[in-house]
């Protein structure tokens, strides 16, 4: 193999990755939001849902044409199969996540258990308020890193602006932000602590956000 | 809540558990905890197929709760969906073809392992609480699911005490493994 095919094999890696990357994360939030919008009744959840499912449908095509653009050996060829593998499977999972919207059409009235089950699921969907005199006000997601930190993950939250479903971490919290997270009761009531102020948010080290 | 909704929240919470078990033995190209993923599934389906006879036989006595089944029955398929997904990400693990470094992206980097590991009669976490113990600061593992026979205890908190028997499965650094397997197998005595 000569330098530029190497290289080029590299890049495709680096780019298969993202991709990877991005639709494993996706497909775990996409689910999350999907019994949310159910559970908080929203149309605008689902469609964050939907929209998110077409991304992830696409980045399934991107994936597949990189690898096929790019495989030379059958070495390659049996270490991409087991990646177009996983690609397929984070589509299945977010399409699924889009068919558990589509119970959003029913009335709510005809559907009280949904709400129930999801209540008593391991996996809690909970709502808080940034108080001013939380130490998250004013830091990004990234910078907080929420769910290293308590083991809840944000998958919506309305600020002065309006709703933003499955934020990324660049998007900075405030006082008066209400926030959706996904996690177990003991990661929320931590989460609530320090979203109230009661307790001093422990930043993760910077030799570890530098990486 | 009733038998059916019981079903139903068994089905929902493993399922979720799956996808993150799934993508746990990817990373970690680790056949133990992809074979779990498995023998998830296995149970599922014979969830599924009980829900599903439980909700044709309310419709039939109780025509006003069509709409409910309907409902459930939408919602099952979607988790049974999730759940096969799931086990197809396994499946990549189980027939060798998770050594991609393409497949480990970045969390391989940090070094961390999921192991197996088997409560023995003399191990020190026999009839202990997971807050007892505190493996967590003492060896950075942390348990992410419990095996209890054929039933499935995951996230447990720090009141579920451990029996003989049980089946951990927890994340934490390489170099902590043996400690961890050798705490569980009753080789190692102390902290």
């Amino acid at each position: 193999m000569n330098d530029d095919e190497h290289s080029d094999s590299n890049r495709m890696e680096a780019t298969v990755r993202e991709l990877l990357t991005e639709m494993k994360d996706a497909s775990e939030t996409i689910v999350d939001l999907a019994y949310a919008s159910l559970m908080y009744n929203s149309k605008d959840m689902a469609e964050k849902v939907e929209e998110m499912d077409r991304d992830i449908d696409d980045m399934k095509f991107a994936i597949r044409t990189k690898i096929l653009m790019a495989v030379r050996t059958k070495e390659d060829a049996r270490e991409m199969t087991g990646v177009l593998q996983v690609a397929s499977a984070a589509d299945r999972i977010s399409e699924a996540a889009g068919e558990i919207v589509k119970l959003l059409h029913v009335p709510k009235e005809e559907r009280p258990f949904i709400n129930e089950i999801i209540n008593e699921s391991d996996e809690k969907i909970m709502m808080t308020r940034i108080s001013p005199k939380s130490d998250m006000a004013g830091n990004t997601i990234d910078q907080l890193a929420v769910e290293a930190s308590t083991g809840t993950k944000i998958i919506a939250m309305k600020n002065r602006y309006g709703w933003i479903y499955n934020p990324d971490g660049d998007v900075k919290l405030r006082a008066g932000d209400d926030i959706i997270v996904n996690g177990s009761l003991d990661g929320f009531s931590r989460l609530k602590k320090f979203a109230s102020g009661d307790l001093p948010w422990e930043f993760p080290e910077t030799e570890f956000a530098e990486d | 809540m009733d038998r059916l909704d019981s079903m139903l929240l068994e089905l929902k919470d493993t399922s979720e558990f799956m996808v993150d078990l799934a993508y746990s033995s990817l990373l970690y190209n680790n056949r133990d905890i992809a074979e779990e993923v498995i023998n998830m599934e296995v149970k599922m389906d014979e969830l599924g197929d009980e829900i599903q006879k439980s909700l044709l036989d309310m419709a039939q006595k109780n025509p006003e709760s069509v709409m409910k089944a309907f409902v459930a029955f939408r919602l099952q398929i979607a988790i049974e969906d999730i759940a096969n997904a799931a086990a197809s990400i396994a499946d990549v693990v189980l027939r060798g073809y998770a050594s991609s470094p393409v497949i480990h992206m970045s969390i391989k980097e940090s070094e961390w392992t999921i192991e197996r590991a088997t409560v023995s009669e003399t191990s020190v976490l026999r009839d202990k609480t997971l807050g007892d113990m505190r493996l967590w600061s003492h060896c950075g593992m942390f348990v992410m699911a419990i095996k209890r026979g054929a039933q499935y205890i995951f996230r447990p908190d720090k009141w579920t005490a451990l029996r003989e028997g049980d089946v951990l499965i927890a994340v934490g650094p390489e170099e902590s493994a043996d400690y961890f397997i050798a705490l569980a197998d009753g080789s190692r005595k102390e902290f």
